[in-house]
């Protein structure tokens, strides 16, 4: 078994005391340590914002890339090395907005990558801004007299497009979380993972309380996971009552399943061949 | 039935003076899998448009030359696509946007063969950062595209720039901002691309000229953008990419390639490795993630040696230093124009894929007795500003070559070295040049 401090990054961690990212960071160690992943063998690959800052606060190999772009960068690394446990951090604004279209092909391709979103309901690096998943109504220093634009729910939009692994966590139950972490990372394609996260500066009504008084734990129900309109049923329920846990699973054979060329070796094993090139050219 | 196609060539081939023996020959291969009428019909109707144009004599004749010519017949994109394999590149990802789909195209019929794997990304910022990712990781990769899409992967571009990780970019001209001229030929974005991206980092920009040269400096562009962890830029257009060429030299794949990563074994101390160690050349040792000790960090933040976000002042002006430092080397990689003719009074000077036009112009105006020779750029930038003031030193006067409206490598030559174009011969109505363009020109200016 793996010591939990294995993780321990002596970067400097500037997130504001109180920020739900703490609390994921444990997550992810303790998940990290259940799988027996050593920081040597794991990829984190992130976007821009404080979500996306969370691979510095850990051991291991990192790519914090550009806003909204982490999931195009996870994509290519896991192609050419197929081998390669990948685990994405990211905000509502990095995924849902600047990457949107990368999110949704992301999940066409079913590539096998571990998304988590730190859904904080604001862009929390630039100080505030609405996000995608703002709720109508929030006020904030750009939107002066509250957000006019629907909500992104996440979770459907994850159903809709066919994702094959779709869990909502809460940072404020690391327990659950951890484990939620566990299985995306388990699930052979792709996985989102969207995480409840209080941001104690910028975003003062979806609080740790709020979501305490609300949340509750879909595995503590009668609900499995396996059938696609209970889970959008589910998706639709906001409000006094949040479902957390493993909203939908089923299993398909994930991008680099797909490829031919991949089933022997990963790209990055393969070798070149002089002669191979050559038969090619004599030919021309 | 309609058989005006076969009028229109009938016509075509017979103004250009062609046998009319070769258009039948083509003509009974074409349609032989169809019923004998329509053979006979076609013919007619070949016939019919060769014979109606028989007293128009055009102003120049082409002279046949029946021997099947020696070397391979050859357009620019199947050329970059078999580079690219001499270069060992394993991963390509692209966005469709004409004149660069050819190029994917390629790679992809080649893709069941090789150890090739050819994705087709949801836009250019995800072709880009998806390359990124993938030589991040180790594997070599390429992306093309054309000007508007180039346009989107300049944020990558950058982020290769500061996260030093090799990529080669093809960008295929076409004139136009915006969407421009889609199926035309230009090349109007050379200062863009030397520029592209905001604040500095080195890299390379070469201009092929040629399918054989598209298929070297192809190779060689992985071998530079590995050895140096830059991004390299290939400026290619329309005309190159989706002309056939006859190429004599033969296309030959590289005994072996040269790999310029890292292991455990090559470093001192695995668990300190820094990603950003500074060096003299500007070159740190680079280890790929998860192969072994040594933890890879890299951010497209200003960072420290071990790959972490870093603000503080020292930091940020090492680095920037350390990127910058490795343009000393990198000029020397620079191989000098083609100086053709080179005691000529008169040179002109051009890049890319004029290269075919000028050369053949030269030795039409040379045949009229006309001292001028003509010096041809493929290796661009950085600029090899020595190569290029001592080959225009000895010359009277130098003419600019280009399709764009301001001549931009005439303006890069005079920022770089002090020396002026005198004239300049610009074409950017999205039409490749032709020798007689730049014959009638010249004559003019001398
Ligand atoms: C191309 C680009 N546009 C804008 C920004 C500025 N920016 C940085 S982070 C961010 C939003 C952050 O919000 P989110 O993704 O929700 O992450 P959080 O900080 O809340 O964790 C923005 C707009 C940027 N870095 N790059
Ligand atoms: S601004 Fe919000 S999200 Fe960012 S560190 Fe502070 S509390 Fe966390």
């Amino acid at each position: 078994m793996l010591d939990i401090n294995v993780y321990n990054s002596d970067f400097e961690n500037k997130w504001c005391p109180g920020c739900g990212n703490f609390d994921i960071l444990s997550a992810m160690k303790n998940a990290f340590v259940d799988l027996g992943i050593s920081p040597q063998k794991l990829l984190i690959v992130s976007g821009i914002g404080q979500a996306a800052k969370t691979p510095h606060f850990l051991k291991c190999n990192a790519f914090h890339s550009l806003h909204g772009r982490a999931l195009p960068i996870a994509t290519g690394a896991k192609i050419a090395n197929h081998d390669l446990t990948i685990v994405v951090n990211s905000g509502d604004g990095d995924c849902y907005g600047e990457g949107g279209n990368h999110l949704i092909n992301a999940i066409r391709r079913n590539i096998d990558l571990t998304l988590l979103v730190h859904n904080n309901m604001v862009y929390g690096l630039t100080k505030g801004q609405a996000s995608p998943t703002s709720e109508l109504g929030t006020v904030t220093k750009i939107q002066l007299h509250g957000v006019i634009s629907a909500p992104l729910n996440p979770i459907s939009f994850a159903l809709s497009l066919g994702a094959t692994f779709i869990a909502r966590g809460f940072s404020g139950d690391g327990e659950q979380l951890s484990k939620l972490i566990e299985s995306g990372v388990t699930h052979k394609g792709f996985s989102i993972i969207d995480i409840l996260q209080p941001c104690v500066s910028f975003n003062r009504i979806n609080t740790h309380s709020w979501y305490k008084s609300r949340v509750y734990d879909l595995e503590k129900t009668d609900y499995v996971p396996d059938n696609w309109m209970r889970a959008m049923e589910i998706s639709q329920d906001w409000g006094d009552k949040i479902p957390t846990g493993i909203i939908f699973q089923k299993d398909t054979p994930s991008f680099t399943d797909r490829i031919d060329t991949l089933k022997e070796s990963t790209l990055i094993n393969k070798k070149y061949s002089e002669e191979r090139l050559n038969n090619v050219l004599s030919k021309l | 039935m309609n058989s005006s196609n076969s009028v229109a060539a009938g016509a075509g081939l017979g103004l250009m003076e062609v046998a009319f023996e070769s258009l039948s020959h083509i003509l009974k291969k074409k349609f032989q899998s169809k019923s004998k009428d329509v053979v006979e019909m076609n013919l007619s109707a070949a016939k019919f448009g060769y014979d109606s144009v028989k007293d128009i004599s055009l102003k120049t004749t082409l002279k046949w030359n029946r021997r099947k010519p020696k070397g391979a017949l050859i357009d620019g994109s199947k050329a970059f696509a078999l580079g690219a394999l001499a270069g060992d590149c394993r991963f390509a990802s692209f966005y469709p946007m004409s004149p660069a789909t050819g190029i994917m195209a390629q790679l992809s019929l080649l893709a069941d063969d090789f150890p090739l794997v050819v994705e087709q990304a949801e836009d250019e910022l995800a072709a880009i950062n998806m390359i990124i990712g993938s030589s991040f990781a180790g594997v070599r990769s390429i992306t093309a595209t054309s000007g508007g899409g180039f346009c989107l992967m300049t944020e990558g571009l950058g982020l290769a720039g500061i996260t030093e990780t090799p990529v080669v970019i093809i960008n295929a001209q076409r004139p136009g901002p915006a969407t421009g001229l889609p199926t035309r030929t230009a090349q109007g974005d050379l200062l863009f691309t030397i520029r592209a991206a905001q604040d500095e980092f080195p890299r390379f920009v070469f201009a092929p000229g040629t399918p054989f040269e598209a298929f070297q400096i192809t190779a060689r562009a992985f071998k530079l953008s590995e050895k140096y962890q830059v991004p390299v830029i290939l400026l290619t257009d329309q005309f190159l990419n989706d002309s056939l060429f006859i190429s004599e030299k033969p296309f030959r794949a590289p005994k072996s390639i040269p790999r310029f990563t890292v292991e455990d074994k090559d470093i001192k101390a695995p668990e300190q490795y820094n990603r950003f160690k500074l060096t003299k050349s500007g070159v740190s040792p680079r280890a790929l993630p998860c192969n072994g000790e040594a933890l890879v960090v890299v951010t497209g933040n200003e960072h420290s040696e071990d790959g972490h976000i870093s603000e503080e002042i020292k930091d940020r002006v090492n680095m920037a230093r350390k990127r910058r430092s490795k343009v000393k080397n990198m000029i020397k990689e620079m191989k000098p124009p083609q100086l053709l003719y080179e005691k000529s009074k008169t040179l002109l000077v051009c890049w890319g894929s004029t290269k075919g036009a000028v050369m053949e112009a030269v030795e039409v105006l040379r045949s009229r007795k006309m001292d001028v020779g003509c010096l041809i750029f493929s290796d661009i930038w950085p600029f090899p500003s020595d190569h290029v003031i001592s080959a225009l030193e000895k010359c009277k006067k130098f003419v600019m070559v280009e399709l764009n409206q301001t001549a931009q490598l005439g303006q890069l030559i005079r920022e770089l070295t002090g020396l002026s174009y005198s004239d300049a011969i610009l074409k950017f109505d999205g039409r490749p040049i032709y020798p007689n363009d730049i014959v009638e020109r010249v004559i003019q200016f001398i």
